[in-house]
C-alpha cells in the first residue's frame, strides 16, 4: 500500500513512480480504483462504490478490481 | 562580484558527449557567479568550441599523457592570456595529471577539487566489489582475472552469458566462452590486465550525480533514470527519480571514503535489488538535467572550492523530464583557421 501512496497520479490518469521512474496510463475504472486503494478503503467500499458510480453489476466490478489488482502486482505495486 | 575564470574540459558536445558543455553551461546559469570558461579542447573540431553562448575562449591542450608538463604550462598561459580561478577536467584521463598537480596549480592561483589518487583508482572495475560491500549496495558477481585459464573457470562460476570488461573502458557481452575469449584478448591487447568477468544483470539504468566535500558531506545529489538510449547506450532522455537504496548508497559513497569532487554511479535496478555497475569520479554528461532540475552542482562545487556562499538544499522533484536534442550551429571558417592555428578560438 505504501508504494501506492508514493504514486504521484493527475487528473487524467497518468501515473508516475518516483522511486523506478515508470509510467502508465490509467483508463476512468482504474484511475477510479487505484484512488480509493490509496485512501485504503475495504475490497467491499471498492466494490459498491463501483456498481454505483459506473451502473456494473457487482459481478463485472469483481472482476474488474481482480483484473486491476493482478496488474498491478506483475508491475510491483 | 568580480568575474570568475574557470577552465573546463569535456567539450566534446558529440553523439557520446563529453561532460564540458553541460557544466559549463550550469556554470552561466548561475549568473552572480559571473563565470567565464575557457574550454580545454583536444579537437579543433570538438563543437563547444564554437558554441560561445557557453564557452567564452577555447584552447586547444596537448594530451595530458607522459609528465605532463607541457599541458600544465597551457593551463598557466590561459591564466595569464584569459584569467584562471578553478580548473574544473571532465574526463577519467586527466584526472591523474590534476590530481598530481594539483598542489602545483594551487600554488599558481588556479584551484582545484578533485577526487585523491586513491579516490579516483575505486573507479576500477576490479574495485567494485570491494567499494559496493562498503557503501551497502548489491553487485553482480565479478572476478578480475589475468589469463585464459582463470577466465574459462570464471565464466564455469558465473554461468553463461557474461560481461566481459577492461578495467576501465569497455564493455561485451559474450555468450559463449569462445565469444568471451575473443573480447578477452582485444580488451587485454587495448587496455591491458586485469579483465572483469561480470554476471549480467537486467533492468532498469538509474544514474546517480553528486559531490562530495572531502570531509564525508554530500553538496549535493539527483538521480535518474534512464528512458530511453542511444545505440553507444547513452542517455537521450530520462526522468528523475528518487530510488532510495541508490541514494543511500551515493551518501554512503561520500561518507564511506570522504569522497571529494564530483561522482557518477551507474546502477541497474531489478525489482528491490540496485546493482551498482560502474563509479565515474567526475560529472557525467546528463549533469545538466540536475542543474534544470534545480541542483546546480557545477556551481556549488566552483563556489565551494573558492570559498564562496553555496545553496545547500539537497532535495528535487522527482518525474522531471530531460530531452536531449540535436541542434546546428553557422559560423565562420575564421573561427576553425584560428583554432587550428592559433590554438585558441576566439
Amino acid at each position: 500500500m505504501s508504494k501506492l501512496k508514493q504514486l504521484a497520479i493527475n487528473d487524467e490518469g497518468f501515473v508516475f513512480d518516483p522511486t523506478t521512474g515508470d509510467s502508465f496510463m490509467l483508463n476512468k475504472t482504474g484511475l477510479f480504483i487505484i484512488e480509493r486503494l490509496r485512501d485504503e478503503k475495504t475490497h467491499d467500499e471498492i466494490l459498491d462504490s463501483l456498481v454505483d458510480t459506473f451502473e456494473v453489476t457487482s459481478e463485472e466490478a469483481e472482476r474488474d478490481i481482480a483484473d486491476f489488482q493482478t496488474r498491478l502486482r506483475a508491475i510491483g505495486l | 562580484m568580480d568575474k570568475v575564470f574557470v577552465a573546463v574540459s569535456g567539450i566534446n558536445a558529440v553523439d557520446n558527449p563529453g561532460p564540458g558543455v553541460a557544466v559549463a553551461r550550469s556554470l552561466k546559469e548561475d549568473e552572480e557567479l559571473a563565470v567565464q570558461v575557457a574550454g580545454l579542447a583536444y579537437d579543433a573540431m570538438e563543437p563547444g568550441i564554437y558554441m560561445d553562448w557557453v564557452v567564452d575562449r577555447s584552447f586547444l591542450m596537448p594530451y595530458p599523457s607522459g609528465k605532463g608538463q607541457d599541458y600544465i604550462d597551457r593551463l598557466l598561459y590561459i591564466k595569464e592570456s584569459f584569467g584562471l580561478d578553478f580548473a574544473l577536467p571532465n574526463l577519467d584521463a586527466e584526472l591523474p595529471l590534476y590530481i598530481k598537480y594539483a598542489d602545483h596549480l594551487e600554488e599558481a592561483g588556479i584551484k582545484t577539487f578533485l577526487p585523491t589518487k586513491e579516490q579516483f583508482r575505486l573507479r576500477g572495475k576490479d574495485r567494485l566489489v570491494e567499494v559496493a560491500e562498503k557503501i551497502h549496495i548489491s553487485v553482480p558477481e565479478t572476478r578480475a582475472v589475468h589469463s585464459v585459464d582463470a577466465l574459462v573457470e570464471a565464466i564455469e562460476e558465473i554461468q553463461l552469458p557474461v560481461m566481459i570488461k577492461g578495467s576501465y573502458y569497455h564493455a561485451h557481452r559474450a555468450y559463449t566462452t569462445q565469444e568471451a575469449v575473443g573480447f578477452y584478448n582485444k580488451l587485454v591487447a587495448e587496455w591491458g590486465y586485469p579483465i572483469i568477468v561480470q554476471q549480467v544483470v537486467t533492468g532498469d539504468e538509474l544514474n546517480v550525480v553528486g559531490i562530495g566535500d572531502g570531509e564525508g558531506e554530500l553538496l549535493g545529489m539527483l538521480g535518474m533514470k534512464k528512458t530511453w538510449i542511444t545505440s553507444q547506450g547513452k542517455v537521450w532522455t530520462g526522468v528523475t527519480v528518487k530510488n532510495e537504496r541508490m541514494l543511500e548508497a551515493a551518501a554512503n559513497l561520500v561518507g564511506e571514503f570522504e569522497w571529494r569532487g564530483p561522482f557518477e554511479l551507474e546502477c541497474i535496478v531489478s525489482g528491490d535489488d540496485v546493482y551498482l555497475i560502474e563509479i565515474n569520479p567526475r560529472f557525467p554528461a546528463w549533469c545538466y538535467f540536475a542543474t534544470g532540475a534545480g541542483l546546480n552542482l557545477p556551481a556549488r562545487l566552483v563556489r565551494r572550492a573558492l570559498g564562496l556562499p553555496f545553496e545547500t538544499d539537497t532535495d528535487y522533484e522527482a518525474g522531471k523530464l530531460f530531452v536531449r536534442y540535436t541542434y546546428e550551429l553557422v559560423t565562420s571558417m575564421d573561427r576553425l583557421q584560428a583554432a587550428t592555428t592559433r590554438g585558441e578560438s576566439p
